[in-house]
């Protein structure tokens, strides 16, 4: 909750750094903003707080995913370099003032209690979405990106907020307490028998449909890919960690605590969107030219992963979805790391080339950017000893604990989608390490390597000794 | 206080009477008046110039940025009505919420100064 | 409650012809006219505050961004219809199935006779109430909205102002 405010007001204190005229102090102060938001948001630990009225609820659940979002905040705004030495076209006070301004609507994302917080705060974070992906002014793709991630955000929002207003008319209430409550005493006396129930049913599902269209499931992930590649690729980094581990949040505590008792109503549909969101990610990632536009389809299968454990309902869902948006975030931002770096230096007339070939003999004068990439690329696709073994393990495991006979059926698809993602995720290393090319020695900022060794070194941390972490979860 | 839907029904008889004086008028002047065309009195009159081009030329992106502030500050303003009228029941509590508030905004227009965005010729 | 039905067919005739009529001047006349009509359905609610706010902050400054907007777009140039068949079919089913589901979802509904006097209370939408809650209950959900006013001001001075080096008009 204090980061929350902390985190308001360095917002706004960014935006007036940058009328100084110094570029240089504005990366080294946002890391120390979003550092102390992160000191901040751990003094609540181990408490259950209700904050104002109960609008937000902070516990350790909420605490943890806090965490991991201001972690991969940190470590994104690291790799941002300042965004760049081009005084005339890129701001980046506005840049790192926005990006603490969305980190706020994350954070509300993942501590609501009430659901006008989760209005607020997913507005206030496809607000600024909107905005970075469009950030690079001069490009025509990122221009329609922001265009198309615009009318597709927006109305999904409504589409929400039309959901809330259903389920408050039926419910009477914002607290998804209140809801959890109202929702079993409708469950109690047959729901269609119910006054409000087919409202508070509508409702739900267009709640449901909204959220999932912010974690890109299938059938609501067509924006993903177009804006994925079109956006910046440190917005992209930020997007596809950051906004896909609140909205998974967002999806789960609201699931998990307002709807049980209707399980049924969620829990099928869920059931084809997790399947058809693995299938369609990892099959359509395969045709990718693009490594950009190969992540942007990685990470809609993730979401698939990550639906699987909210459908499980198991006594460890918490930690295995904790682990797991973890894991996958360093992974990412390393991923994305490179590709920032090799395809700006394998640029062709000004434009950063973002497909596999760009990245043909990196292993020659890079060792280093490609043993990250090597990582990064392996715990995506869930090799042993990275971290993405074991988040891929928990979430099998909770499929598995479950008695449904449903859940075996939904691990093989996982399993059999996850041998599909091997052959991927091994394109960029076999081009780093058996393709040619004349890639030259990439000169890295002592920050910028000194995040790509902390992102390895975590995801080798976690993928041998997994319980360090496992445990706080 | 005890306000009703029905106070409203004098403001639906002004409606109707500008409405209906509106349609009169037009109605009135398009039957009674003559109508003689010519092709110099059809023409679009630009301050007797000949008129050139075309009247839906895009306009420039300044107009759009200073009504989306415009927009802003309208609704910040719209917030403090409630507040007024509940300024002695909120107390002081209310008083500091506002100043939060618009000492936020107000931020917001500082920022937005500094930026020049509200100098046309910058 | 004849005024009700009238107010609301007037409101349903006027959103179709938003997306009906081809002229997108007269779609946003025909918005515009929609909002005055739902503040007519708030007046009949009898939220007062709410349908003055709706006139001022709808009908009149975000009807006026729309304005611009179509202003800024060279709209009389026909653009080819980007559609398919295919899509526009899938769209009619899609939308036309959600609105069967929520049209039989409201037919079931059972309002019973009116509102529990015991509870009621016509007054509830009143500035002075609004205000009590708005300020008391929702104080952080108020709080925080400044700093989504905050986004979308950075947000559109950083993407609509001019670049050194760039002319627009």
């Amino acid at each position: 909750m204090n980061a929350i405010i902390a985190l308001s007001l360095f917002g706004i204190t960014n935006l007036f750094l940058g009328f100084l005229n110094n570029r240089k102090i504005l990366l080294p102060a946002t890391l120390l903003f979003v550092l102390i938001a992160f000191g901040l948001n751990l003094a609540d630990w181990n408490h259950e707080y209700y904050w104002f009225h109960n609008m937000l609820k902070t516990n350790n659940l909420s605490i943890n995913f806090t965490s991991i979002i201001l972690v991969a905040t940190a470590l994104v705004v690291a790799i941002s370099r300042g965004f760049g030495n081009d005084e005339e076209h890129t701001h980046p006070a506005e840049y790192y003032g926005i990006l603490l301004f969305s980190v706020v609507g994350a954070i509300m994302m993942v501590t609501f209690q009430s659901l006008f917080m989760l209005f607020v705060g997913i507005e206030i974070l496809s607000v600024a979405m909107y905005v970075l992906t469009g950030s690079d002014k001069r490009n025509l793709r990122s221009n329609e990106a922001a265009l198309k991630y615009f009318l597709m955000g927006s109305f999904a929002t409504g589409i929400m907020l039309f959901g809330i207003a259903l389920v408050y008319g039926a419910t009477g209430s914002f607290d998804i307490n209140g809801i959890g409550n109202m929702v079993n005493q409708a469950k109690l006396q047959d729901i269609m028998l119910n006054p409000y129930g087919p409202i508070l049913y509508g409702g739900i599902i267009l709640i449901f449909v909204g959220l999932l269209f912010k974690i890109s499931a299938a059938p609501f992930h067509f924006w993903t890919p177009d804006v994925y590649d079109g956006a910046p690729s440190i917005f992209t980094a930020f997007m596809s960690t950051v906004v896909k581990t609140a909205g998974v949040a967002a999806t789960y505590r609201l699931l998990s605590i307002s709807f049980p008792a209707v399980y049924g109503l969620w829990g099928n549909p869920l059931v084809y969107i997790t399947c058809l969101t693995l299938f369609i990610g990892n099959i359509t990632a395969v045709y990718q030219q693009s490594f950009k536009r190969m992540l942007a389809y990685s990470s809609i299968s993730h979401a698939g992963y990550l639906l699987i454990t909210v459908l499980a309902k198991t006594p460890t869902t918490n930690s295995s979805i904790l682990f797991y948006s973890l894991a996958y975030s360093i992974a990412t931002i390393s991923a994305f790391a490179v590709l920032m770096v090799v395809s700006e230096a394998q640029s062709k007339s000004g434009k950063p080339d973002e497909s596999f070939t760009a990245l043909n003999g990196l292993a020659t004068n890079n060792p280093f950017l490609a043993f990250v990439l090597t990582v990064s690329m392996l715990s995506l696709a869930g090799i042993p000893l990275t971290a993405g073994f074991f988040g891929k393990f928990f979430i099998f495991a909770d499929a598995f604990s479950n008695v449904s006979s449903l859940f075996k059926t939904i691990a093989v698809v996982a399993i059999l989608m996850s041998t599909v993602g091997i052959y991927y995720y091994f394109k960029p290393i076999i081009a780093a390490y058996l393709k040619k090319g004349d890639l030259e020695k990439i000169e890295l900022s002592p920050i910028y390597k000194l995040t790509l060794i902390i992102t390895t070194a975590l995801t080798i941390l976690l993928g041998i000794a997994p319980d360090l972490v496992k445990n706080i979860f | 206080m005890n306000y009703q839907p029905s106070d409203y029904l004098p403001i639906i008889v002004q409606i109707g009477a500008a409405l209906a004086f509106i349609v009169l008028t037009m109605v009135a002047t398009h039957w009674l008046g003559p109508k003689r065309h010519s092709k110099a009195k059809d023409d679009v009159f630009e301050c007797g110039i000949e008129s050139v081009g075309n009247a839906r030329t895009p306009i420039s992106v300044k107009y759009f940025l200073v009504a989306i502030l415009f927009v802003l500050f309208d609704v910040e303003i719209i917030f403090m009505y409630p507040w007024a009228v509940n300024f002695k029941t909120l107390g002081w509590d209310g008083f500091l919420e506002m100043i939060v508030f618009m000492s936020l905004l107000l931020a917001g227009f500082i920022y937005v100064l500094k930026k020049g965005v509200l100098d046309w010729e910058k | 409650m004849q005024f009700w039905y009238f107010l609301t067919a007037l409101t349903l005739i006027s959103a179709l012809m938003v997306v009906l009529s081809k002229n997108p001047i007269h779609s946003v006349l025909y918005l515009v006219f929609t909002f005055f009509c739902i503040s007519g359905h708030y007046v009949l609610l009898n939220a007062q505050f709410l349908m003055a706010v709706n006139i001022i902050v709808y009908a009149g400054a975000i009807m006026v961004l729309f304005l611009f907007v179509i202003m800024m777009l060279d709209l009389r140039r026909n653009s080819p219809d980007s559609k398919t068949n295919l899509t526009k079919l899938a769209g009619a089913v899609v939308g036309g199935t959600v609105l069967v589901i929520f049209i039989a979802a409201t037919r079931k509904i059972n309002l019973g006779t009116g509102a529990d006097n015991a509870f009621y209370n016509s007054q509830t939408g009143m500035v002075e109430n609004l205000g009590q809650i708005l300020y008391r209950n929702y104080l952080l959900p108020f709080e925080l909205v400044s700093i989504l006013f905050f986004v979308a001001m950075v947000g559109a001075v950083m993407l609509g102002k001019r670049e050194a080096g760039e002319r627009n008009f």
